[in-house]
């Protein structure tokens, strides 16, 4: 079979289409995915520094605790509860009756989502929290 | 594999099933995953307490499981993306190779680190 050759380009065509939920869904899905496998190179390389002793090791982590590097972890878990919501969804659709219910399951899954993601702020930042908050309670 | 006419011979359905299995069990593994990191954020993070877990059978068959595994999930999440576009032979080839190359080169990188201690 011979590719027919059209002018048009994949990023134009998928643009082009008019998107319900599962559209949005499927290139927040594709994003997400290559972040995170990126990110799982990033995460495997640093936890390299464990054959390098305790020293390095903990120097890293302390790094890790950087206001910038919580943040980063922040927007992670974002990528992370994303893809894993969606994955869900996919999960439910292509094995279950998904199909029936699957802008429902969108919406209650993003509300899942956001209260989630919000959440892990408080458990990522609560030790700035606290501290700014320490004089009014 | 065959690149010129992959879209033809070869369906993906294995690796389309592989991908939900290995889906579902890196739901739960990220679940319990979290909740150890973030849960309390001092635990857990220091030198002594992640040689602890990997020096612990459980801990470090858990921690191969997931590399590899998740390795797997994502880089062939990346290949499926790619399979999407009109690619021209020796780019499919190249960019198979780089995943393929990259893939063992980090899963060997993580597994060397797990089984260390």
């Amino acid at each position: 079979m011979k590719l027919k050759k059209t002018n048009e380009g994949y990023f134009k065509l998928v643009a082009s289409y008019r998107k319900e939920v599962g559209g949005w869904a499927w290139i927040i899905h594709r994003i997400s995915g290559i972040a995170l496998t990126a990110y799982l190179y990033v995460h495997i390389y640093a936890l390299s520094t464990l054959t390098k002793g305790k020293e390095a090791f903990d120097a890293e982590m302390a790094l890790f605790q950087t206001p910038i590097f919580k943040l980063l972890e922040w927007i992670l878990f974002a990528f992370v509860l994303a893809h894993t919501l969606n994955g869900i969804r996919i999960v439910l659709v292509d094995f279950g009756k998904g199909a029936y219910y699957h802008k429902k399951a969108f919406a209650y899954l993003t509300a899942i989502g956001v209260i989630a993601f919000l959440v892990m702020g408080y458990f990522i930042f609560s030790k700035e929290i606290n501290y700014l908050f320490a004089g009014l309670i | 594999m065959s690149f010129r006419y992959y879209g033809s011979r070869k369906s993906g359905s294995i690796g389309w099933l592989l991908q939900r299995i290995t889906g579902i069990f890196l739901i739960f593994a990220m679940v319990g995953h979290y909740i150890l990191m973030h849960y309390t954020p001092e635990a857990g993070h220091s030198y002594d307490q992640s040689v602890a877990r990997l020096s612990n059978v459980y801990w470090k068959m858990f921690y191969l499981t997931f590399i590899t595994l998740g390795l797997w999930h994502g880089l062939n999440g990346v290949w499926s993306i790619l399979r999407d576009f009109k690619m021209k032979h020796w780019v499919a080839v190249t960019l198979y190779g780089v995943i393929i190359v990259s893939g063992i080169a980090f899963w060997v990188l993580g597994v060397t680190t797990a089984l260390k201690f």
